[in-house]
């Protein structure tokens, strides 16, 4: 049903212009929702995932491929020249936004990481309100 | 020429993920499934702000500005 409601939420707001009210409106929705779904349903004090002891380094290897991509989207932000030689994320993911279906398919993304992260940050603390029941 | 380098670094990067992906999800990997990664920074006491302002910056970034 979620993914429904996504979908259909990805389809109108990608129709919407950058730099538009639509958009603005489209976009600011959303962000709204994420926000106060995250006020009402995370924990006051979150409890992280703890991990057994012979886990190992289980983040090191996305740390280091974010931090890469960071350095690297820095580094071709701060380089002289255009950005059709120092392309970012953001030229990039424009370039791509041009395009109707795709950019659908960007919201989506955007909006299922959205859905995620909501349902991620209070899954502990339902778990736990379940298991007490 | 500059373009051309740049763009086979965001592959390179872009494969290097995919890679960090895959193996995660492989049994018995020592890899968080990215689901577990999300959820770390979802808990965080600081961490679950910025998670949240990041998000919401990155789309009004991309779809509104």
């Amino acid at each position: 049903m979620l993914l429904v409601v996504l979908v259909a939420y990805a389809l109108f707001a990608a129709s919407t212009t950058a730099f538009t009210r639509s958009a603005n409106i489209a976009t600011a929705v959303p962000i709204v929702a994420v926000v106060v779904l995250a006020v009402a349903l995370w924990p006051l004090r979150p409890r992280p995932p703890r991990l057994g002891p012979d886990a190992g380094h289980p983040w090191r290897a996305w740390v280091c491929v974010f931090g890469a991509v960071v350095a690297w989207e820095l580094a071709e932000y701060a380089a002289r020249g255009s950005r059709a030689d120092h392309p970012t994320l953001s030229s990039m993911l424009d370039a791509v936004n041009r395009y109707y279906g795709l950019k659908v398919i960007v919201f989506f993304l955007w909006l299922y990481l959205g859905a995620a992260i909501v349902r991620r940050g209070g899954r502990r603390q339902r778990r736990a309100r379940s298991e007490a029941q | 020429m500059t373009s051309a380098l740049s763009y086979a670094v965001w592959a390179l990067l872009g494969l290097a993920l995919v890679g960090v992906w895959v193996r995660s999800s492989v049994p018995g990997s020592s890899l968080a499934r990215p689901g577990l990664v999300l959820e770390r920074l979802a808990t965080g006491p600081f961490l679950r702000i910025a998670l949240v302002v990041a998000w919401g910056w990155m789309g009004w970034h991309l779809f509104a500005r």
